[in-house]
C-alpha cells in the first residue's frame, strides 16, 4: 500500500514536472520577450539623446546604419545618402544639406520623439551601404517605416519635388502621419540686405527724378533695357530659368562642350553665346541702316559696309551651323 | 577737299565704265521710287493689292501640303471637339449648341459644352458654311473646318500690313505680310485641316492691335468701338484674349506715365474698355471674370486711373494753381487709401478670385511643376530653347530687335506699343512654347520695318533720303508740343485772373498756342538736325556697296522662304492622325491605325458604350468613334482624370474596381512598341501615375515603377509594381507571341522583353490595329459563379488551380 501510494505520489510529481516543463516551453519566455522591448526602447533612447545633441540629426556609417535599421523596430527612419566631402564635388548635395537639417529641427518640436529618427550616411563613412541600395547618385533620400519584417522604403524624388524643405517635410509627414513642420531662421542678412536695396532703390530713383527726370526719361536707357531682355528672352533664358541645365559639359569624342545633345536641349553657356550671336547681327543691321549713312566719305562707306556685312555674314553662317549641330537634319547652310 | 574731289571722280568714273549697271540702278530707283513713297500713281495702286493677293495666295497655299500628301482630315485632338461641336451646331441650331449638355464625355459626370467653349471658331464656320448654302454652293461642313485656318491667315496677312503700314510706311507692310504669311510659328497652328481655336484667333489678335493703334491715332470713338467689337470677337474665340485684355492697358499706362495722355487716348481707350468688357461678359465662359478674376484688373484699374487723370486735368482749368496742388495730394491719398481697403476687403471676401493656376505658371514658373502636373504634362505649356526660336522665325528673329530700336527712333505713340508688345511676347513666349503664337506677328512686323528700312537705305537715291528725313524729324516732337499746350494756355489765362473770360479763352489759346508751339519746335528741331553733325544722312554714294547689301538681303530672303517651306513641310504638316513612314525601298507607307481602331469601335460596340482612354484620345473618340468617353482634352477635372490614371497603374484586382465604378465597357491604350512610335502610352505613362498619385498617394507610388538604380525599365529589369500594372499588361500582351516565342524586342524603348508576357484575367483583348499601335480590350462581366475572375480565367485555361477557392467564398 505504502509503496503504491509512493509510487503514486511520485508519479504526480513526475507527471506535474513534465506538465509544467510543457507548459514553459510552450509559453514564450517572459524573461527573453523582455529583454527584446527593452532593448528597443534602449536603441530608442539612445537615438533620441544622440538627435537632441545634434538639432536631429544622427550622423550614420555603416554599422550604425545597420544597426539603427535592425528589425523590429517600431519607429521610422528617414535616411539621406550624401556625399559632402569636397572631393566629390556634388554641388546639390551641399545645397540641400541645410534644407535637411532645417526638417530635422523640425523634430525637436514633435511631441512624441520617439517616432521617427532622422540620419544622414557620407558616401565616405558608409560606402558597403551604398553599394548595398545600389545607390550611383547623390544626394538620394530614403524613408524607412516602423516595421517589424518587410524591407520596404520609399524613394524622395528630388526631380519633382525640389530640393526645398518644405516638401520633404510634406512628404515625411504624409507617410509617417507626424506633423513636422518647418521653422526657417529669420535672415537678418537677407533681410537687412532686402532693407538696404528697397532704400537704394528709393534713393536712386529720387535722385534721378531730382535730376528733372533726364535720366529715366532717356529714351537709350530704356531702348539697352528693352533690347537686353529680348535678346536674352528669345535666346532660351526662361528656359535655363526652368529647367537649371547645367553651365557647360566637359567636351567628350570631338562634341564641343558647350552643345548640349538634343534638339530641347541646351546649356547654359551655350544660350549667351546664342544671345550674342544674335545681339551682334541685330548690332550689324542697325549699323547698315543707321551708322553707315551717317558717313560722309564714299571710301569709309565701303569700307564699313563690307566689314559689316561680312560680319554679319560669318556670324549667321556660324548661327546656322550652331544650328545644325543641334539639330544634324537641317539642309541648309550660309558659308560653312 | 582733294580727296573728296578725288573720291567724287573715282565714283563718276566708276559709273561711266559701266552704263549697263547705271539702267538697272535707274529700275531700282524707281522700283524704290514706288515703293516707298505713298504716292498713288497708278502703278503703286495696281502694284500693292496685286502683291498683298499673291501674299494671300502663298499663306494659303503654303498651308496645304497635309491635304496634298494625305486627305482633307481634321488633324490632331482639340480639333476634333471643335469639328464635333460644329456639326452640332450647323445641325441643331445656335440655341440647341448654346444650351447643349453633352452626356457622352466626361462620364458619368457630362459636361456642359455651351459654357465651357470658346464658340468663335465654330460660329464662323457655320455662319460660312451656311452663307455658302444659302448661294446654293453645296460645300460639306468638314472641308470648311479644314479650310478655315488657311482662309483666315491670309487675313492675318493682310491685317498685319495693315499694321505696320500705320507704324512706318506701306512697303514695310508688305514685308510684314509676306513674313506673318509664311512665318512657321504661326504655321505651326494654322495648317489645312488643324481646325483649333488659334486659327482664326491670331488674325484677330493682330487686327484688334491695328484697330486700337488707329484708335489711339486719330483718337476716334468709331476706331475705339471697332477695337471693342473685334476684342469681343476675339474673346469668343480664345483663352488668349487675355493677352489684350493686358497690353492695350499697359499700353495706355505706359503713354500715362511718359507724361502723353492726351484726349485721343482717352476717348479711345474709355470707348474700347467700356463696350469691350461688357461685349466681353456676353460669352458665358467668361461670365463675370472681368470684374473679378486679376487677370482683368489691370485694364479696369487704368480705366478708372485715366477718369481720375481726365479729372484732375479738367479741375486744374477752374482752379489756381495752389490750391490745385494740395487738392490734387488730397484726391491721390484718398483715392489710394479707397483703393487699397476696398481691394483688401474684397479679396479676402473672396469677390475676387486669385489668378488662375495656367495663368500663374506664366509668372512664377516653377508653380505648375509641383503644384499642378496636368498642366506641366501638357507639351506644348513647356519653355522654350532657343532652337524653337530659331527653327519657327529663322531671319527675323535677329531683325526682330533692330525693328524694336527702330521704334525706339521714331517713338511715336504706337511705337510704344510695338516695344511693350515685343518685350512682353518674348518674355511669354520663353516661358510656354505655344505662346511663340503671340510673337510671331511682333517679330515679323518688327523685322519687316527693319529690313525695309535697310531697304530704304541701300535703294534710295539722295533726293528721296532727304524728302523722307525731313518730315520724319519735324513730327516727332510735334506730339508732345500738342501735349504741352493746354498747360502753356491755362498759365496764362491765370496771369489775367479773369475766370469768365479764361474759359471762353482757354480753348482758342490753347490751339494757338499749340500751333505757335510745333511750328517753333519744328523749327528748332530742324535748326538742331541741321546743327548736329551726327543726324545728318548722306546716301550710299558707293553702287557696289549697296549692290553688296542688297544682294546679300536678298539672298536672306531666299534661305528665309525655304527654310521656312521647309519647316512647314517637314514638321508642322503632319495631321499625328495619319502617319507616314518610309519604307527601307524609299516608298511611303501609311500608318491608319488611329482610325482603323475608332472605326472598328464605331461599328462594333453598343450605342452607349463606356471607352476608358488616357485624356489625349478622349476628342478623337468622341469625334471618330462615337463612343462615350471619360476624360478627354478638356482636363476640368483633375480628380476624374487621375481616377482613370489610377486604374491604369494599379494591379488588376484594384483597377477592376474602379473600372466596374464607372462602367467602362472598354479600354482603348496606344502602343508604339511594334513600329517604333515614341507617343505611344507606355512613354506617357509616367504622367499618368505622377497625376494619379497627386490624388491617391496611398495607391499609386512614383518610385515603385523605378528600378533601384532610378531606371524606367520595361524589360527583365521592370519593378514588380510596373509589371503588375494594367497598362504595362495591356501593352504586351501577346506581344512576344508576335516574335514566335523569342526576341521580343520593343522598339521605342529599345528593351529586349521577357519572352513569357503578362496574363490578363479581368480584361479580354477586343481588337487591336494592324500595326498594333491601338489596342482595344473589354472589360470582363463578373464571373457567372461568383468566383474571383482571376481564378475563372485559370479555370478556363484548363489549370485548376485550388478547388478550394470556391468553396471558400
Amino acid at each position: 500500500m505504502r509503496r503504491q501510494g509512493l509510487g503514486k505520489i511520485l508519479f504526480l510529481v513526475v507527471a506535474l514536472a513534465l506538465v509544467t516543463l510543457l507548459i514553459v516551453s510552450f509559453i514564450p519566455s517572459p524573461a527573453n520577450a523582455q529583454t527584446t522591448e527593452e532593448l528597443i526602447a534602449k536603441k530608442v533612447s539612445r537615438l533620441q539623446a544622440k538627435a537632441a545633441k545634434s538639432k536631429g540629426i544622427i550622423e550614420l556609417d555603416s554599422i550604425a546604419f545597420d544597426d539603427v535599421l535592425a528589425k523590429p523596430r517600431n519607429y521610422s527612419m528617414v535616411v539621406l545618402f550624401t556625399a559632402i566631402s569636397p572631393e566629390f564635388q556634388c554641388a546639390p548635395c551641399k545645397n540641400f544639406d541645410p534644407e535637411y537639417r532645417l526638417v530635422a529641427a523640425g523634430w525637436s518640436r514633435i511631441p512624441d520623439k520617439s517616432k521617427i529618427f532622422f540620419g544622414i550616411l557620407d558616401f565616405k563613412a558608409g560606402q558597403s551601404i551604398f553599394q548595398k541600395f545600389n545607390m550611383n547618385s547623390a544626394p538620394s533620400l530614403l524613408y524607412f517605416p516602423a516595421s517589424d519584417l518587410s524591407e520596404s522604403f520609399d524613394r524622395y524624388d528630388f526631380a519633382k519635388s525640389g530640393f526645398q524643405a518644405e516638401p520633404l517635410a510634406n512628404w515625411i509627414n504624409m507617410r509617417s502621419g507626424l506633423k513636422i513642420e518647418i521653422q526657417r531662421p529669420f535672415d537678418f542678412i537677407a533681410f537687412s540686405l532686402k532693407i538696404m536695396g528697397f532704400a537704394g532703390t528709393l534713393g536712386l530713383a529720387h535722385f534721378l527724378y531730382s535730376r528733372g527726370g533726364k535720366v529715366i526719361r532717356s529714351k537709350y536707357l530704356w531702348a539697352s533695357v528693352s533690347l537686353f531682355l529680348i535678346f536674352i528672352f528669345i535666346s532660351g533664358h526662361m528656359w535655363n530659368q526652368i529647367r537649371h541645365p547645367p553651365y557647360s559639359m566637359p567636351s567628350r569624342d570631338g562634341r564641343p562642350g558647350f552643345i548640349a545633345p538634343g534638339f530641347q536641349n541646351q546649356f547654359g553657356l551655350e544660350t549667351q553665346i546664342v544671345a550674342i550671336t544674335y545681339a551682334v547681327l541685330c548690332g550689324g543691321a542697325i549699323s547698315l541702316m543707321s551708322s553707315i549713312p551717317r558717313m560722309d566719305s564714299p571710301s569709309k562707306q565701303r569700307i564699313a559696309v563690307i566689314i559689316w556685312m561680312g560680319v554679319i555674314t560669318i556670324m549667321y553662317s556660324v548661327l546656322i551651323l550652331f544650328f545644325r549641330a543641334k539639330n544634324p537634319s537641317y539642309p541648309f547652310r550660309l558659308l560653312f | 577737299m582733294e580727296k573728296l574731289e578725288s573720291l567724287e571722280t573715282e565714283s563718276s568714273m566708276l559709273m561711266a565704265k559701266r552704263p549697263y549697271l547705271r539702267k538697272e540702278i535707274q529700275l531700282l530707283e524707281q522700283f524704290a521710287a514706288i515703293m516707298s513713297s505713298e504716292s498713288s500713281s497708278t502703278v503703286a495702286r495696281v502694284l500693292k493689292p496685286t502683291i498683298l493677293i499673291l501674299i494671300a495666295v502663298v499663306a494659303i497655299s503654303s498651308r496645304l501640303f497635309s491635304i496634298i500628301r494625305f486627305e482633307s482630315v481634321i488633324h490632331e485632338f482639340d480639333p476634333w471637339f471643335n469639328y464635333r461641336t460644329t456639326q452640332h451646331l450647323v445641325k441643331n441650331g445656335f440655341y440647341d449648341f448654346w444650351n447643349w449638355f453633352d452626356e457622352k464625355s466626361w462620364y458619368p459626370l457630362g459636361r456642359v459644352v455651351g459654357g465651357t467653349v470658346y464658340p468663335g471658331i465654330m460660329v464662323t464656320s457655320a455662319l460660312i458654311h451656311n452663307v455658302l448654302h444659302f448661294f446654293n454652293f453645296p460645300v460639306d461642313i468638314r472641308n470648311v473646318c479644314v479650310f478655315l485656318a488657311p482662309m483666315f491667315s491670309g487675313l492675318t496677312a493682310f491685317s498685319a500690313y495693315l499694321l505696320t503700314k500705320e507704324l512706318k510706311d506701306s512697303s514695310a507692310g508688305l514685308l510684314a505680310a509676306a513674313f506673318l504669311g509664311v512665318a512657321p510659328g504661326y504655321i505651326s497652328r494654322s495648317v489645312a485641316g488643324s481646325y483649333d481655336n488659334e486659327g482664326i484667333a491670331i488674325f484677330l489678335l493682330v487686327f484688334t492691335f491695328y484697330l486700337w493703334i488707329k484708335a489711339v491715332k486719330t483718337g476716334s470713338a468709331f476706331f475705339g468701338l471697332l477695337t471693342a467689337l473685334f476684342y469681343f470677337y476675339m474673346v469668343s474665340a480664345w483663352g488668349g484674349y487675355v493677352f489684350i485684355t493686358n497690353l492695350v492697358p499697359l499700353h495706355a499706362f505706359t503713354l500715362l506715365l511718359m507724361g502723353r495722355f492726351s484726349n485721343r487716348l482717352y476717348v479711345s481707350y474709355s470707348t474700347f474698355y467700356a463696350v469691350g468688357t461688357l461685349l466681353s461678359m456676353q460669352i458665358p465662359f467668361v461670365g463675370f471674370q472681368p470684374t473679378r478674376t486679376s487677370e482683368h484688373m489691370a485694364a479696369l484699374g487704368v480705366f478708372g486711373l485715366l477718369q481720375l487723370y481726365a479729372f484732375a486735368e479738367l479741375v486744374r482749368g477752374y482752379i489756381p494753381p495752389k490750391q490745385f496742388k494740395a487738392l490734387l495730394k488730397g484726391g491721390i491719398a484718398a483715392v489710394v487709401i479707397i483703393a487699397s481697403v476696398g481691394l483688401t476687403i474684397l479679396s479676402f471676401s473672396g469677390v475676387i478670385a486669385p489668378f488662375t493656376g495656367r495663368f500663374y505658371s506664366l509668372y512664377d514658373t516653377g508653380y505648375a511643376k509641383i503644384h499642378i502636373p496636368i498642366i506641366a504634362s501638357v507639351s506644348e505649356h513647356q519653355p522654350t530653347a532657343w532652337t524653337s526660336f530659331f527653327f519657327d522665325l529663322q531671319m527675323l528673329i535677329f531683325l526682330f530687335p533692330a525693328g524694336v530700336y527702330l521704334c525706339f527712333k521714331e517713338l511715336k505713340d504706337e511705337h510704344v506699343f510695338i516695344i511693350l508688345y515685343s518685350v512682353f511676347a518674348s518674355y511669354f513666349a520663353g516661358v510656354m512654347v505655344r505662346l511663340m503664337l503671340t510673337l510671331t506677328p511682333v517679330v515679323c512686323v518688327s523685322a519687316a520695318i527693319a529690313y525695309s528700312t535697310l531697304l530704304d537705305t541701300y535703294l534710295e537715291t539722295s533726293e528721296h533720303v532727304l524728302a523722307s528725313t525731313k518730315p520724319a524729324i519735324a513730327v516727332t516732337p510735334a506730339t508732345p508740343a500738342v501735349i504741352e499746350a493746354p498747360t502753356a494756355a491755362t498759365s496764362e489765362t491765370k496771369v489775367a485772373g479773369k475766370k469768365a473770360a479764361a474759359k471762353a479763352a482757354a480753348a482758342a489759346a490753347a490751339s494757338a498756342a499749340a500751333a505757335a508751339k510745333s511750328t517753333e519746335a519744328d523749327a528748332k528741331a530742324h535748326a538742331k538736325a541741321t546743327a548736329d553733325g551726327e543726324k545728318k544722312r548722306f546716301p550710299i554714294f558707293n553702287l557696289d556697296s549697296r549692290m553688296l547689301v542688297i544682294l546679300q538681303l536678298t539672298w536672306f530672303l531666299f534661305m528665309f522662304a525655304w527654310h521656312c517651306t521647309y519647316v512647314t513641310s517637314g514638321s508642322y504638316s503632319s495631321p499625328s492622325i495619319v502617319l507616314a513612314s518610309r519604307q527601307q525601298d524609299g516608298s511611303q507607307m501609311i500608318i491608319d491605325d488611329f482610325r482603323e481602331a475608332y472605326y472598328w469601335l464605331r461599328k462594333n460596340t453598343k450605342e452607349d458604350a463606356k471607352v476608358m482612354s488616357w485624356w489625349d484620345y478622349g476628342y478623337q473618340m468622341a469625334g471618330m468613334a462615337n463612343v462615350t468617353t471619360l476624360v478627354d482634352n478638356n482636363t476640368w477635372n483633375n480628380t476624374h482624370i487621375a481616377t482613370v490614371g489610377k486604374a491604369m497603374s494599379t494591379s488588376e484586382e484594384v483597377s477592376y474596381k474602379v473600372l466596374r465604378q464607372h462602367d467602362v465597357d472598354y479600354v482603348l491604350i496606344l502602343f508604339g512598341g511594334v513600329i517604333g512610335y515614341s507617343g505611344d502610352d507606355i512613354n506617357k505613362f509616367l504622367w499618368m501615375i505622377r497625376i494619379a498619385e497627386g490624388v491617391y498617394p496611398s495607391d499609386v507610388k512614383e518610385t515603385n515603377f523605378f528600378t533601384p538604380r532610378g531606371e524606367y525599365k520595361v524589360d527583365h529589369d521592370a519593378t514588380k509594381t510596373m509589371r503588375d500594372s494594367l497598362m504595362y499588361k495591356m501593352s504586351y500582351y501577346r506581344f512576344a507571341e508576335l516574335y514566335g516565342g523569342g526576341n521580343a524586342v520593343d522598339h521605342v524603348r529599345n528593351a529586349r522583353m521577357p519572352s513569357e508576357g503578362p496574363t490578363l484575367s479581368v480584361l479580354e483583348e477586343a481588337y487591336t490595329t494592324e500595326n498594333w499601335l491601338v489596342r482595344i480590350y473589354k472589360v470582363k462581366d463578373l464571373d457567372n459563379l461568383g468566383r474571383d475572375l482571376k481564378d475563372s480565367t485559370a479555370f478556363d485555361k484548363g489549370r485548376v488551380r485550388k478547388v478550394s477557392s470556391l468553396k471558400k467564398k
